[in-house]
């Protein structure tokens, strides 16, 4: 049984470590976005970088969990060591898993089949493990609205722009049927402040984008099925408002998927994980992901959809 | 029925974002229209009475006889066309579905289509074929939801290539559409929404278009298809299931000229918004044989009843249900904490999909006793292993007795399950006391406590082992032993009593998981209203909590809390072995 809700669930180390920081701003690469490192604190104990992830996706441990792998750069070959440090259990059970070029981990809390582990008033908080120490703590909560007895959810996907070093993260908290109050924040790392915010939008999966050489973010709702982009100015701020660029409506068994994140493939490539969400607490094991992938065609300046 | 709707007809949405702002912007969501709160939603057992359906039935019944499980298709077919249908049946990985392989039962397949193969099928294939008369086989196997291709050329008399697609399901014939027009027609629901007894005939009429969308049936994995009268700017949807061969709901639609397009109506929308609109977000009255309430389904709760009135004397402020509690003995600290509740918007991770039923309640001599209300909660996957499904039932009886009861009916992730599902009864009045009994005597409980109905606990002559109410107003409470006639084998129940003092909530609205998944003694959770300093309980309105702990089995003839799936008319049917619990209240004689 896999726990995969909302998780980035197989995160091999080591990520790529190019960073590009490009002069132009108006064309901008694919490969300016890969910066990710591991944290010093992985090989310190003892991990191997290259088949040790980490995990949220684990039934049966809640928390972040380190994990090396029996094969390098096969996370589904046998876990033949695990590691947790008792500070990863403090945010309940979580979803994200982001790293940025320090190898700093920002993840936040997601509940998991009930709320017993994951108080409404910490789902909106983005917590922070330390590079070096390993020391997981709260860093910042969002000021948004706590996550109710009719939505449970609060943070729900993470995506960090290298050139600018902002994290951008989608939250649902707070909303209810009648009153969408999701929104996604751009948060400078350097100095814990929120740049930059979209409100009014239950915002779930989200990736970045390069497209005409210009940087966009792509999300998609919790209400449908719809892929919205919004292009980033060189500071990571929201340039633009977010238009409908594409869709998921109508693919897959379910035809209504919501989009539980986006992988900017090295093909130029999107692929949209998508999947059957209704704010509830379903199991994740009965939340099947599809992945749909779309390419850009630049004749119509439209996203097509592949397989 | 209180409804929220206002009068706005069309379910918008708004969108307003803000770009760089300061102020956080809300998007407004229209409530429930006339249409959602209207549609109607069929039980999941019931039959078509259409003709056709019957005359399939038997068709069906006839074709699974045979060592070929295969409806041919339905339309009409040249010879080529035939002669392709007769060499793709013939193919042992063409029909390598057929068959059950644990049961040997046949599974229930159907050729859909037998088209001109186009260049685009044939990347695959790699040896020599003649386009022209190549064609392309697709039969749907319901059982499985797969769809089996053949590519054959009647020329070679071959079949170039076959392949299956998992969770597919090929273009409807035309033999299919016009049954699932039939099944729609038919149905009194149908009839009764458009306000004429349509015929075939009538339905392809001007007046009453007849367009055959595709729709799905997301959680039974049934093919389904919708027929959609058109009229006047409105259009009423049918999904019909053409797995079970039945009406599954109807929903009307605006169809306008200007504006979004409606979104499809499927299985999933068609259930959970009637289910939200009617009773998630309103609470409904029922007034029934000297008894009245009100009840609705909650985000975490179950179905919650409230107000309870027996001929016109207050019974209950509330009663629900909080947890379900599941825990597996074969691993340490392995299990869930589930709330049931509403599909959308809620802390449940089991919902309901079906609207809560009323029934009348009949004793063994089939005689109407009382009605019961029952909802049905389940997982999109049940039975299959890790899938739940929970049933809660208040039974209501003429003479004023009353059940709270519920059952698991599996399947779990094991054999080695424990169930806890938590009650929380609130009892009207505030001057009430609680009494157990002990040693030939009722024993006043003077603090909040609790209680484990064990092998050596006492009962009275008639089996009760509590009783609680006031000089006006009392029940005896009968725990399960097994004697209520409907499986149970005995709920070796924790019951607790707490405190429920004005002006505070002490559990009355919606509550979060109360415990944990898996304990095993009386940490369940309605403890922590108790400890640590247990308040005085004399004279004072009560709560009774009552959590019953089911042990489930899988052992051929002593099935407990469990479900597996059987081959049944060449479809996959579920075999159900549900473990009630639940205290029965018997009014005190005065």
């Amino acid at each position: 049984m896999n726990k995969n809700f909302f998780s980035i669930t197989n995160l091999l180390l080591p990520l790529a470590a190019c960073c590009f920081f490009s002069c132009k701003e108006e064309v901008v690469e694919y490969q300016t976005n890969i910066c990710k490192q591991m944290p010093q604190f992985v090989r310190q104990m003892g991990f191997p970088p290259g088949n040790s992830f980490f995990s949220t996706t684990d039934t049966r441990k809640m928390g972040l969990v380190l994990k090396q792998s029996a094969q390098v750069n096969n996370p589904n070959a046998g876990i033949v060591k695990e590691y947790q440090h008792p500070s990863w259990r403090s945010g309940g059970w979580l979803a994200p898993i982001l790293l940025d070029e320090q190898g700093n981990i920002y993840t936040a809390p997601a509940p998991f089949v009930n709320v017993l582990n994951n108080p409404n008033n910490k789902n909106n908080t983005i917590f922070k493990v330390d590079n070096q120490t390993g020391i997981m703590q709260e860093w910042l909560p969002l000021p948004q609205q706590d996550s109710t007895i009719q939505n449970p959810f609060g943070i729900i996907g993470m995506v960090y722009l290298c050139e600018t070093q902002t994290l951008y993260v989608s939250s649902v908290a707070g909303s209810d049927r009648q009153n969408e109050r999701g929104a996604i924040y751009a948060v400078d790392i350097k100095s814990k402040k929120i740049i930059d915010k979209i409100t009014g939008t239950d915002a779930m999966g989200m990736g970045i984008s390069y497209t005409e050489g210009k940087r966009k973010l792509y999300f998609g709702t919790g209400r449908s099925s719809d892929i919205y982009a919004v292009l980033l100015s060189k500071e990571g701020k929201f340039a633009t408002k977010p238009a409908v660029s594409f869709s998921v409506a109508g693919l897959g068994e379910r035809g209504d998927d919501k989009v539980r994140r986006i992988f900017n493939n090295k093909d130029g490539t999107l692929t949209v994980a998508g999947f059957e969400f209704n704010y509830n607490l379903i199991a994740p094991r009965e939340k099947q992901e599809t992945p749909y992938q779309f390419s850009y065609d630049e004749e119509t300046a439209a996203w097509v959809f592949i397989k | 029925m209180k409804l929220k709707s206002s009068a706005a007809l069309i379910f918008f949405t708004a969108i307003f974002f803000s770009c760089s702002n300061n102020n956080n912007t809300v998007t407004k969501h229209a409530p429930y229209n006339a249409e959602a709160v209207n549609a109607i939603l069929l039980d999941v057992d019931s039959i078509s009475n259409a003709t056709e359906a019957i005359s399939r039935a038997e068709k069906i019944k006839a074709v699974l006889q045979t060592s070929i499980p295969v409806l041919l298709c339905g339309d009409s077919l040249n010879n080529n066309q035939q002669t392709a249908q007769q060499l793709a049946l013939a193919d042992t990985v063409f029909t390598q579905y057929f068959f059950d392989p644990y049961s040997k039962k046949p599974f229930l397949n159907e050729v859909f289509g037998v088209y001109p193969a186009r260049q685009s099928d044939m990347p695959m294939v790699k040896i020599a074929y003649n386009l022209p008369t190549t064609f392309k086989v697709e039969m749907y196997n319901y059982a499985l939801n797969n769809t089996a291709i053949a590519l054959v050329d009647v020329q070679q008399q071959k079949v170039l290539h076959r392949y299956v697609l998992p969770k597919t399901q090929p273009d409807v014939s035309g033999y299919l559409k016009k049954l699932a027009i039939n099944i729609a027609i038919e149905s009194k629901e149908v009839q009764n929404a458009l306000g004429i007894k349509p015929t075939e005939k009538d339905a392809l009429m001007a007046s009453t278009q007849t367009a055959l969308n595709r729709s799905r049936c997301e959680r039974s994995k049934h093919l389904c298809v919708a027929p959609t009268f058109i009229k006047g700017d409105k259009a009423l949807w049918a999904i019909v299931d053409l797995t079970d061969s039945r009406l599954v709901g109807i929903r009307w639609t605006n169809t306008g000229s200007t504006g979004p397009a409606e979104k499809l109506i499927t299985e999933r929308r068609l259930q959970d918004d009637k289910i939200t609109s009617c009773y998630c977000e309103v609470e409904q009255t029922l007034k029934r044989n000297g008894w009245d309430m009100q009840y609705m389904l909650t985000s975490s709760d179950g179905l919650r009843i409230s107000n309870v009135n027996f001929n016109g004397n207050p019974v209950l402020k509330s009663a629900k249900l909080v947890d379900w509690h599941v825990s597996y003995s074969g691993t340490d600290g392995f299990g869930y904490s589930d709330a049931v509740g509403c599909p959308y918007f809620s802390q449940s991770a089991v919902v309901a999909w079906e609207i809560p039923k009323i029934a009348e309640l009949k004793n063994d001599n089939n005689e109407t006793v009382g009605f019961v209300l029952e909802q049905v909660f389940r997982s999109e996957g049940w039975p299959t292993p890790c899938n739940y499904n929970y049933r809660q039932r208040y039974e209501f009886y003429n003479d004023g007795r009353f059940r709270t009861a519920c059952a698991s009916i599996g399947r779990g992730c094991g054999n080695t399950g424990t169930y806890r599902p938590v009650f929380r009864i609130a009892f009207a009045g505030n001057q009430n006391n609680f009494y157990q009994w002990q040693q030939n005597n009722w024993s006043q409980w003077q603090t909040e406590k609790w209680n484990e109905q064990t092998a050596l606990s006492d009962y009275t002559a008639e089996g009760y082992m509590y009783k609680v109410g006031n000089n006006n107003n009392s029940y005896f409470i009968e725990p399960g032993k097994g004697q209520f006639g409907d499986g149970g084998r005995g709920d070796f129940s924790f019951l607790y009593v707490t405190k429920n003092a004005a002006g505070k909530d002490e559990g009355e609205s919606d509550l979060p998981t109360i415990g944990p998944c898996c304990n095993t003694d009386y940490h369940q959770g309605p403890e922590k209203f108790i400890e640590p300093n247990a308040e005085n309980i004399t004279n004072s309105g009560l709560v009774v909590w009552y959590v019953a702990q089911l042990r489930n089995n899988d052992a051929k003839g002593q099935e407990y809390c469990w479900a597996e799936s059987v081959v049944e008319n060449g479809v996959y049917k579920t075999k159900t072995y549900p473990c009630f619990c639940g205290p029965m209240f018997i009014p005190v004689k005065k």
